[in-house]
């Protein structure tokens, strides 16, 4: 469907940039820290690729400067380039989130009358499945069922060309360290 | 008078019909004079009509259908034009008409239709022969144009036989359309060109929930090529159960590949990797890496390969004790 290569160049050059903000403190942080700021700096760039204008993006920009502000442990220098990419493609979450959550009061709704035929029943086990989708993806809670489609379609490529590159990066890097 | 044409009707024979409209023309006062012709179709028009309404509610038969709507066409024009005074232009061009009709009505033109105009005729063939001169405008004219009442209202019924013929078949469709939409692009255009099946309900709110239903199958079925082996999966459930499997596969994934690119220098690595099912690529990877010695990349791309080794290395040149390193990694594991 899309060109998955240029995806993967576009997701790897981001990344590494963010790798190397990260650089000066690498001696301070322990394994987890590290991953975590490895992982935060692939989110990022991740959702920075492409078309920004994709729910999921928005909302994984949104996440990542809450998690941010939470863990002010980190050095100031670490958080600013991460900030600064958020604020600059983050453009209007926030209002999203304020948007949507008035809509999840409306949709509750008593469980008056449970009724037994087939057709319910498939209902049941697709509403079902639909809410574990929407728990996964990042932002899926205010998606609608068809914006969900689109979403997840969209989210599974993108993660697809992140844990190659990923991978890629993990088995040169450990040739070059094997290598005396 | 009225059994006799009856009777003749269920024989379906339009010889019969034809002599049944004599039967009718006879009693009738036969003046001499051209308008004769107009005489019959005004003396028993409603009668005419009457007895060719039961054939017409068959419906089955088309050369009958032809006939029917001659004569039923007919009496639109008769209403038409004034009360009683047809006069002779008219006669003729209504043969024309009904002639042209017959080249319409089309599909057999049964021996009856066409007996039907020379019996007619065959009365009046002093009068319609005084007129060849006259009537050769009119022709013409009528053949012409087509704003004429009588012809519009002789298309529009054809028309209506038409539908009524396509809608006794089963798979006709009705279309409500103003613009096209195209779906697969993202667009949204305001109006959406949707097809009602036969059978189907056609209110706006079934429309609408039928085209938003059918765009998400559409995007489920994208879907499905997507994730791998979904193509055989049958039902919305399962489909989605493979999808939300997938998806988790991957993020879990990406966990574990960025907690591997934390710690590489450590012996984590080759615990972590039965995790992940790509395993099998990576022999090529290695190979392709010990053939090209660091210097060509593994997509083809040459400036990168010397920056992404550069944070690699600082990385890597980070000193942690090999034993806090797997404790970590095995608190890791257990969260994961």
């Amino acid at each position: 469907m899309r060109n998955l290569s240029s995806l993967k160049k576009e997701f790897l050059r981001k990344w590494i940039k963010g790798l190397r903000k990260y650089n000066s403190q690498k001696k301070n942080m322990n394994l987890l820290e590290r991953k975590k700021a490895i992982k935060l700096s692939a989110d990022l760039a991740m959702a920075s690729t492409k078309d920004k204008t994709t729910l999921w993006r928005k909302a994984l920009f949104a996440n990542t400067s809450t998690k941010i502000d939470d863990e002010q442990d980190m050095s100031t220098t670490s958080s600013t380039p991460q900030k600064k990419v958020i604020r600059k493609n983050s453009t209007n979450s926030y209002p999203l989130r304020k948007r949507i959550t008035g809509r999840r009061k409306i949709l509750r709704r008593n469980h008056t009358k449970e009724r037994v035929e087939a057709s319910f029943i498939a209902m049941r086990l697709v509403k079902k499945r639909t809410r574990k989708l929407k728990s996964l993806l990042p932002g899926g809670k205010f998606m609608d069922d068809s914006c969900l489609v689109d979403e997840t379609l969209d989210y599974i490529e993108s993660l697809k060309a992140q844990v190659e590159v990923m991978r890629c990066l993990v088995t040169s890097s450990e040739l070059f360290i094997n290598q005396p | 008078m009225e059994q006799q044409p009856t009777g003749t009707i269920h024989a379906l024979d339009s010889v019969q019909f034809n002599e049944e409209i004599q039967g009718i023309m006879i009693p009738a006062p036969a003046p001499e004079n051209a308008s004769s012709f107009t005489a019959l179709l005004e003396l028993p028009p409603t009668q005419a009509v009457e007895l060719l309404h039961l054939p017409d509610c068959d419906g089955t038969d088309s050369g009958r259908l032809s006939c029917c709507h001659v004569s039923v066409n007919q009496k639109p024009y008769l209403q038409n034009s004034s009360n009683g005074n047809l006069t002779f232009p008219t006669n003729a061009a209504l043969i024309e008409r009904a002639a042209k009709f017959s080249v319409f009505a089309g599909e057999n033109t049964s021996p009856g239709e066409v007996r039907l105009f020379p019996a007619v005729s065959g009365l009046n063939l002093e009068s319609v022969k005084n007129e060849p001169q006259e009537t050769d405008s009119n022709p013409c004219s009528t053949q012409e144009c087509v704003s004429d009442p009588a012809v519009e209202n002789k298309n529009q019924r054809n028309v209506k036989r038409k539908e009524r013929e396509k809608k006794a078949k089963p798979s006709s469709k009705k279309s409500k359309s103003v613009a096209d939409e195209t779906s697969g692009d993202g667009e949204k255009l305001p109006y959406v060109h949707v097809r009602v099946r036969r059978g189907q309900a056609t209110d706006s709110h079934s429309l609408a929930e039928r085209a938003r239903r059918e765009k998400i199958n559409a995007r489920m079925k994208l879907l499905q090529e997507l994730v791998p082996g979904c193509d055989k999966i049958s039902g919305t459930a399962l489909v989605l159960d493979e999808i939300i499997n997938h998806v988790q596969t991957l993020q879990r994934q990406v966990e574990g590949s960025s907690l591997m690119d934390s710690n590489l220098p450590s012996m984590v690595t080759p615990l972590m990797w039965p995790e992940i099912p790509l395993n099998i690529n990576r022999p090529h990877y290695q190979q392709q890496w010990q053939l090209d010695a660091f210097h060509q990349p593994l997509w083809g791309r040459e400036e990168d390969n010397h920056h992404f080794m550069t944070p690699e290395n600082s990385l890597l040149s980070y000193d942690s004790p090999a034993n806090s390193a797997s404790l970590h990694s095995n608190q890791l594991k257990m969260e994961l």
